[in-house]
């Protein structure tokens, strides 16, 4: 018994370290003798996020198209991992750093970064999680590919408006001319979780005054933060569950006080707050019940939640898009050209090397 | 009971007023723990009325519930002085695997298209026996290396998080969340047992029960509950008395490797969407409530009650101060503060035997 035991615990590691390896380490993709060919290092902030999941799925295909040799790393959400990461491979003779920064409530950490590239002249492009135009601006060998932060909020908040303006009566359940709402916020000090938080709200309330309509109302009117947010800073559906289901003990249809609408940061969270409203009833398939639910991302979960009647919208962001913005600027730094060169249809901002991505509404499939 | 109560009170009458105060102080310090929960209720429940209303109370009922599987497992190790840092990982695993393997047919995102529809009952036995290998890989390496479950529990959860992230990029999903469940699933976990005054207690509200019953039994009734506490007391002289200690480690990392796959299985449906952050943090919490009923780590003592009055004061603290819109960032103070006094009361009783 304890030898089969100590064999199959032997066998179960061998395996594990063999997976590990597996896919782990380098990646080396096509001859690796053509002009563009060199070595890229890609830092992502942590491997748990779904979206960043479908950036890297994007971006290893770039890669491996392009004959270009690349290792991926997982930051795993910790700053002082990703700058050690990034050390690590300056010394290891990286040609060109794409990084996904994790922090970004402050220039420091991506200062760190760009120092240390700038001493061995390696060009850096940042991706997704954006960077101050101080940074990109202090070193020419360095772009930043992503979104404009504040177009996902404004987005959602114009869609929710019109939204609601279109369906005013059905959405104000207790008909006090009100719509009460909950914002899930998917961590703090995030600047886009901020933006996201902000402009919704702002933005929808200025269709709905525009349209003679009660600006939004928090449901609780005793937060003064008014959102909700995941206390581990993981944007997690959990986060909103518990939330969802801990509101709606206290705001429901019995009291007359259901809350009319539910804002999210991002898709997973309306998904748990959607999970959380069908366990008292609402947004079941089918059902006639359905408090309206946004969220960011446009994640395959929310669209077929959207095309079920479940949730009512999403902001599409482009994985596919940014990848090939990335791996265009990518190919730029290794031939040794500007690092937006050629990248004339992108939308450019005016002083800075930021390409923008362009974020589109989405309400289900036309 | 009542004529326990009596002699007791025969007991007080006949004491001298300076044992009477000593012996109210500690009845005091000792019960502080459900005087701080009547008090709390209280005045949640007059500064935000509503808190007791029978959707409120659901609510509690529900979330303590979803959280059971994962203290009474991470329970039993607590009794040995160990801990076990694995179980949030664990969790996630689980929750990934029955997800991908119960997602509706006709999901246009399907993590593996061709899977045909799986009855219910062998995905839950396949994640029962993902943990039952996680929880033998901890138990074994504690029992036959003489590891500190501290150590094997960090190296393990660090193992199984590289293989949900492994898992995620399988089939077509690409590391996003696995969600789309199919109804059966759905309605098997968050379906409708009854309904109270209008509001709905889910499924898993029972699933909860029936595990926390399963356990007691397990603790108080069997030979190998028995011998838990012994190992957990003092391992030596539970050799000496002819109990196998390294099997009963193992069975203890089994057992509660049992309850993260029924944890991840619960906790997969109930959220809905499931991604490498499902299950993170999740021991701690197991832990915090654990402590705070009353499941020492000196080793050896433990209640199944105590272990459900830990998970009810979290979510307590959870739902009320949510109700007072009290900010997130006192959450965990207030939460740190009580984990701290009721372990220093606790450890007070042991410290006064010795």
């Amino acid at each position: 018994m304890k030898k089969a035991v100590s064999v199959l615990l032997a066998a179960a590691m061998t395996a594990a370290l063999v997976v590990g390896c597996g896919s782990g380490g380098d990646k080396s993709g096509g001859d690796g003798g053509s002009k563009s060919a060199g070595n890229v290092h890609v830092f992502y902030y942590s491997y748990s996020d779904a979206y960043i999941s479908t950036v890297r799925t994007a971006l290893d295909k770039q890669w491996e198209d392009l004959g270009i040799k690349y290792t991926d790393y997982d930051g795993n959400g910790t700053q002082q991992t990703q700058t050690e990461q990034v050390q690590t491979a300056l010394s290891s003779g990286a040609d060109l750093l794409v990084v996904n920064i994790v922090e970004t409530g402050s220039d420091d950490a991506a200062n760190t970064i760009i120092n240390a590239a700038k001493e061995k002249d390696v060009p850096v492009i940042f991706f997704n999680r954006e960077v101050s135009d101080e940074v990109v601006n202090g070193y020419d060998k360095c772009a930043f590919v992503g979104t404009d932060a504040a177009e996902a909020g404004h987005m959602q908040g114009d869609m929710i408006g019109k939204y609601l303006v279109e369906n005013f009566d059905k959405v104000d359940l207790n008909k006090d001319g009100k719509i009460s709402y909950a914002m899930f916020k998917g961590q703090e000090g995030n600047a886009e979780a901020n933006m996201r938080t902000q402009y919704s709200v702002e933005d929808a309330d200025k269709v709905l005054e525009q349209n003679g309509k009660a600006k939004l109302e928090y449901y609780d009117t005793s937060n003064p933060n008014k959102y909700q947010v995941d206390q581990d800073g993981q944007w997690s559906a959990k986060a909103a569950q518990d939330y969802m289901a801990t509101a709606l003990g206290k705001y429901n249809d019995a009291s007359g006080n259901m809350i009319e609408l539910v804002i999210c940061n991002n898709d997973n969270m309306a998904e748990g707050a959607i999970s959380a409203l069908q366990t008292v009833g609402y947004n079941k398939e089918g059902g006639d019940k359905t408090i309206p639910v946004f969220g960011v991302d446009a994640t395959d979960a929310a669209k077929s939640l959207i095309s079920k009647g479940q949730m009512v919208g999403t902001i599409k962001q482009d994985a596919e898009g940014m990848a090939k913005a990335i791996a265009t600027s990518a190919q730029n730094g290794l031939g040794d050209k500007d690092l937006l060169d050629g990248m004339d249809d992108y939308t450019i901002d005016e002083s800075v090397a930021k390409v923008r991505i362009a974020y589109q509404t989405y309400l289900g499939e036309e | 009971m009542a004529g326990r109560m009596k002699t007791r009170m025969q007991e007080i009458k006949a004491m001298d007023a300076k044992d009477k105060r000593r012996f109210w102080k500690e009845t005091l310090l000792n019960n502080s723990l459900y005087i701080f929960i009547v008090i709390a209720i209280i005045y949640i429940q007059i500064q935000a009325p509503g808190f007791l209303a029978p959707a409120s109370i659901i609510n509690i009922i529900s979330l303590s519930a979803a959280a059971m599987p994962l203290a009474l497992g991470v329970a039993g190790t607590i009794v040995l002085t160990g801990t076990d840092l694995s179980a949030g990982r664990c969790v996630g695993l689980t929750a990934c695997v029955s997800a991908s393997l119960l997602q509706m047919s006709d999901y246009a995102n399907k993590m593996f298209p061709n899977l045909p529809e799986i009855p219910i009952i062998v995905v839950l036995l396949a994640v029962v026996a993902i943990g039952a290998i996680a929880g033998l890989v901890n138990g074994f390496s504690v029992a036959k290396f003489g590891l500190h479950p501290f150590i094997v529990t960090l190296a393990t959860q660090l193992i199984l998080y590289g293989i949900v992230l492994i898992y995620l990029m399988n089939g077509n999903n690409n590391g996003q969340a696995i969600s789309g469940l199919d109804e059966r699933y759905t309605s098997f976990i968050k379906g409708t047992l009854f309904t109270i005054g209008g509001t709905a207690v889910p499924m898993y509200v029972l699933y909860g029960i029936l595990l926390t019953a399963l356990m007691w039994v397990i603790w108080n009734k069997t030979a190998f509950g028995k011998n838990m506490f012994a190992v957990g007391s003092n391992p030596e002289a539970a050799n000496v008395s002819g109990v196998n200690v390294n099997r009963t480690i193992t069975g203890v990392f089994v057992l509660a490797g049992i309850m993260y796959g029924l944890s991840g299985f619960i906790e997969a449906a109930r959220i809905g969407s499931n991604s490498a952050s499902t299950g993170f943090n999740y021991e701690l919490d197991g832990i915090a409530a654990c402590v705070i009923g009353g499941v020492s780590f000196v080793g050896g003592i433990g209640k199944i009650s105590g272990i459900v009055l830990g998970v009810l004061i979290l979510k307590l603290i959870f739902t009320g101060l949510n109700f007072l819109s009290v900010s997130v960032n006192m959450i965990y103070i207030i939460k740190g503060i009580i984990i701290l006094v009721a372990c220093a009361i606790d450890m007070r009783k042991y410290l006064v035997r010795k």
